[in-house]
C-alpha cells in the first residue's frame, strides 16, 4: 500500500540545479516534469511513488544536483522472504 | 478524420524502443522504408528491460572450436529449457546470432576487454560453453539508438500504444495517445512489430513498493495483452521468472557476481546450491533462483551472498561493473553500510515476472515463427514480448529478424491500407478518456496491489488447482471493475491502461498455470497438486487465445513448431 505522503527518492538541490530539462528528458516512467526552457522552475517529482530508483536522473545530470535516497524499507528491511512465495490451498 | 486525431501512415510501426525494436527497425531503415517508433519514455539510448546499458551478451561466434559453433549450442537448447522450446525459432535465432553480432560491432558497440584488446568470454548460466561476453556495455544501446535516428525513423515519445489495428486476422496499424500532451494518433502501418518487453508488477517483492521491481517497472505486458486482444497466440505463459536481489532492493546485479565466483549460503553457513545442481552457483537462472525458494521454504533463511573469498582483482572487477546493470546499486550498499567484499550480503526472492523464467531461448508471450511474425498477419514480436527469448542478445537478434520479415511483409502487400471505422476509434478513446476523473472510481494503485496479491498468494511459486481457481475468480472480478479505474491526468490515464495490461497477463498466467497439470523448471511452474515433471504428457505447448468468454488454452506437441498452431497457416494451406 502507498504511504500517506510518499517518500521522496529523487532529492534535487535547488543551489546546484541549473533548470536544464534533462532528468525530465531521461527518466524512463515519466516521473520528473519541467516545463522545457523555463530557468525559473524547479523540476517537479511529480509521482514519487512511481520511482525505479534507476539514477538515471542523477546519472545524467549535468551539476549533481540530484541525489538518489532509498526509504527505510528497503534499506533496513524487515519482510519475511516466504510471505512473498504463496499460500498452500489444499 | 476529425481534426483532434493525428493521423501517420507508414510502412512500419514498432511498437516498444528499446534493443528489440531499435533492431527491428534498423534493417527497415535500411531497406528505405518508413518507420514509426513509439515509445513510452523518452530516449532511445538505454535498453528497455533495464534502462541502462549492458554488461554481458551472449552469443556463439564461430571462431573454430566446436562448442563456439550455432549447431553445438542448438543440440542443447532442448535441455536448457527443460524440452519446452520452439526449436525451429531458437535454432534460427542461433545460427543468426554471429551474423547479428558483427552486425551490432558494426553500429560502433566494443565488445572487447579495454585491457586485453580481446573479448572477455565467461561461462553462466549452465550454458554448455564461454558463451557470455562480459564487457562494458554502458554506450551499448546509444549505438543502436543513434543508427535508428540516423536512419530517419519517425519516434514518438511518452507515447503509449493501447489498441492494433486489425482486419481479416492482419494487422494495419495501431492506437496511440501521447501522456504528455494528450495528443491521440491513429497510426496505419503495412506491418506491426510488437517489442514492449516482459510483465512486472505482477506480484509483491520485500519492499512491498510496486515500482521497485528487478526489470523495468514500466514494462507491462502492453504487446501481449494487445496482441491477445487482437487474435494472436500466447504460449508458455504460465512459466514465470524470479530472481535473486539484495534484500529490499529489486535489482539485477547479483548474477554477475556469481558468474565470478561468489556464491550463497544460508543461515547456518552451508553453501547448499550442490543440492539442486551439480554446477552450483553455475546452474541456469532458474534453478538457482529455485534452489533459494527452497531453502526460505525449508525456513534455512536468511539466505546470503559470500564474496569474501574472492581474489581483490576480482572483487574490484565487481565493483567496476556493479554500476552497469544497476547506476544505484553502489549507492544502496553504501546507505545500507555494507561492504560486500568484507560482508555477507542478505538477499531475497524478487517479485515475479513474465519474461522467460531464467531459460534462454524459451520466452513467456507472443508464439512468434521463424520470421518472428505472430498469428496475426503482418503481426511480429521481438524480445521479452516473444516465445524465444534470451536477455538482450536474445532481443537483437529476433528483432533484426522480425524487422526482415517485416520488410519482406511490406513488400509483398499490395493496395491501400484499409480505413479504420470512425465510430470504432472514437469508441477506444471515449473508453480511455472515460477514466479521467472519475470521481468515485477506484484509483489504479489499489486495483493494481489487488492484481499483485492475488497472483502472490495464489499463482506464484507453489499453485494448486483450488488456488488458482480462486485467483481467476478475483482476477475477473477485478476485470469488470476496469470501467470504473480513475486516472487524475493523461499520465494516470498511462498507468490504467498499463494496469489493466497487467491484470490481463495475469489471467492469461492463471489460465495457463491451471492447464499445466504437471511441475516444469522448478518455481518456474510448481504445481503442488503435481510435483512432478511429467515428460510422457506433458512436452507440449501451452497455447493461450483470447476466446469468446475469455482465455481459451490449446495445446501443442514441442516436437511442432508453434506456428503449426496458427490461424493464418491453415487458411492459406
Amino acid at each position: 500500500m502507498a504511504d500517506a505522503k510518499p517518500h521522496n527518492p529523487i532529492v534535487i538541490n535547488a543551489q546546484k540545479c541549473v533548470r536544464c530539462d534533462l532528468c525530465d528528458w531521461i527518466c524512463p516512467g515519466d516521473l520528473i516534469h519541467h516545463e522545457e526552457g523555463n530557468k525559473d522552475k524547479l523540476p517537479v517529482v511529480a509521482y514519487p511513488d512511481e520511482c525505479w530508483y534507476c539514477g538515471l536522473c542523477q546519472s545524467v545530470c549535468p551539476t549533481s544536483a540530484i541525489t538518489i535516497v532509498f526509504p527505510e524499507r528497503m534499506i533496513h528491511n524487515r519482510t519475511d522472504v516466504a510471505t512473498l512465495l504463496g499460500k498452500v490451498v489444499e | 478524420m476529425d481534426q483532434n486525431w493525428t493521423t501517420l501512415d507508414t510502412d512500419l510501426l514498432v511498437v516498444g524502443g528499446g534493443v528489440a525494436g531499435s533492431m527491428a527497425a534498423i534493417p527497415a531503415l535500411e531497406a528505405g522504408l518508413k518507420v514509426v517508433i513509439c515509445e513510452k519514455g523518452r530516449v532511445l539510448d538505454h535498453c528497455g528491460s533495464i534502462g541502462c546499458g549492458v554488461d554481458h551478451y551472449l552469443t556463439v561466434m564461430d571462431t573454430g572450436p566446436e562448442w563456439d559453433t550455432p549447431e553445438f549450442l542448438i543440440k542443447h537448447v532442448p535441455e536448457l529449457t527443460d524440452g519446452i522450446v520452439d526449436m525451429a525459432v531458437a535454432g534460427r535465432v542461433i545460427r543468426e546470432m554471429p551474423r547479428i553480432f558483427r552486425k551490432i560491432e558494426s553500429l560502433g558497440v566494443d565488445f572487447r576487454d579495454r585491457k586485453t584488446g580481446d573479448y572477455y568470454r565467461l561461462r553462466s548460466f549452465g550454458l554448455p560453453g564461454t558463451y557470455h561476453i562480459n564487457f562494458d556495455g554502458t554506450d551499448f544501446k546509444k549505438h543502436l539508438g543513434e543508427r535508428v535516428r540516423k536512419g530517419r525513423a519517425t519516434v514518438l515519445m511518452r507515447t503509449m500504444v493501447v489498441q492494433l489495428l486489425t482486419e481479416d486476422n492482419r494487422a494495419y496499424g495501431a492506437i496511440a495517445f501521447n501522456f504528455r500532451s494528450g495528443e491521440w494518433y491513429v497510426i496505419r502501418a503495412r506491418s506491426v512489430v510488437l517489442a514492449a518487453g516482459d510483465v512486472n508488477r505482477i506480484s509483491r517483492n520485500a519492499s512491498g513498493l510496486a515500482f521497485d521491481s528487478w526489470h523495468i517497472p514500466y514494462n507491462t505486458g502492453d504487446a501481449q495483452a494487445m496482441g491477445y486482444t487482437a487474435g494472436a497466440a500466447l504460449a508458455n505463459m504460465e512459466s514465470v521468472e524470479a530472481t535473486l536481489t539484495p534484500k529490499g532492493f529489486s535489482c539485477q546485479g547479483l548474477n554477475a557476481l556469481v558468474s565470478l565466483g561468489a556464491y550463497f549460503v544460508n543461515r547456518a553457513g552451508e553453501r547448499f546450491m550442490f543440492k539442486y545442481d551439480s554446477k552450483g552457483e553455475n546452474a541456469r537462472r532458474a534453478v538457482i533462483a529455485d534452489g533459494v525458494i527452497n531453502e526460505y521454504l525449508l525456513g534455512n533463511g536468511p539466505i546470503y551472498l559470500d564474496c569474501r573469498h574472492l581474489p581483490q582483482e576480482l572483487l574490484d572487477r565487481m565493483e567496476h561493473t556493479l554500476q552497469v546493470d544497476r547506476y544505484t546499486l553502489p549507492a544502496f550498499y553504501q546507505q545500507k553500510g555494507v561492504n560486500f567484499r568484507e560482508e555477507l550480503v542478505e538477499i531475497s526472492v524478487s517479485e515475479l515476472s513474465i519474461r522467460r523464467s531464467g531459460v534462454y531461448f524459451r520466452g513467456s508471450g507472443l508464439a512468434v515463427d521463424v520470421n518472428g511474425e505472430t498469428a496475426v498477419e503482418a503481426l511480429f514480436a521481438a524480445g521479452d514480448c516473444a516465445t524465444v527469448s534470451g536477455g538482450i542478445s536474445g532481443a537483437a537478434v529476433l528483432g533484426h529478424i522480425a524487422g526482415e520479415g517485416a520488410v519482406q511483409r511490406v513488400r509483398s502487400t499490395t493496395g491501400a491500407l484499409p480505413d479504420p471505422d470512425r465510430q470504432a476509434l472514437e469508441a477506444v478513446r471515449a473508453r480511455s478518456v472515460a477514466h479521467l476523473g472519475r470521481q468515485d472510481g477506484m484509483p489504479w494503485k489499489e486495483f493494481e496491489d489487488a492484481t499483485r496479491q492475488t497472483v502472490t498468494d495464489y499463482v506464484g511459486v507453489r499453485r494448486t488447482e483450488k488456488g488458482l481457481q480462486l485467483a481467476l475468480e478475483t482476477l475477473r472480478a477485478l476485470a469488470k471493475r476496469e470501467p470504473t479505474l480513475r486516472a487524475d491526468d493523461l499520465h494516470g490515464l498511462m498507468r490504467v491502461h498499463e494496469s489493466r495490461n497487467i491484470r490481463q497477463n495475469a489471467e492469461i498466467m492463471a489460465v495457463a498455470s491451471l492447464a499445466r497439470r504437471e511441475t516444469r523448471t522448478g518455481s518456474a511452474h510448481r504445481r503442488l497438486d503435481y510435483p512432478q515433471t511429467d515428460d510422457k504428457n506433458w512436452r507440449k505447448f501451452v497455447l493461450v487465445e483470447r476466446g469468446p468468454e475469455g482465455p481459451v488454452v490449446r495445446t501443442l506437441s514441442t516436437e511442432r513448431p508453434l506456428s503449426d498452431a496458427f490461424a493464418r497457416r491453415a487458411a492459406t494451406a
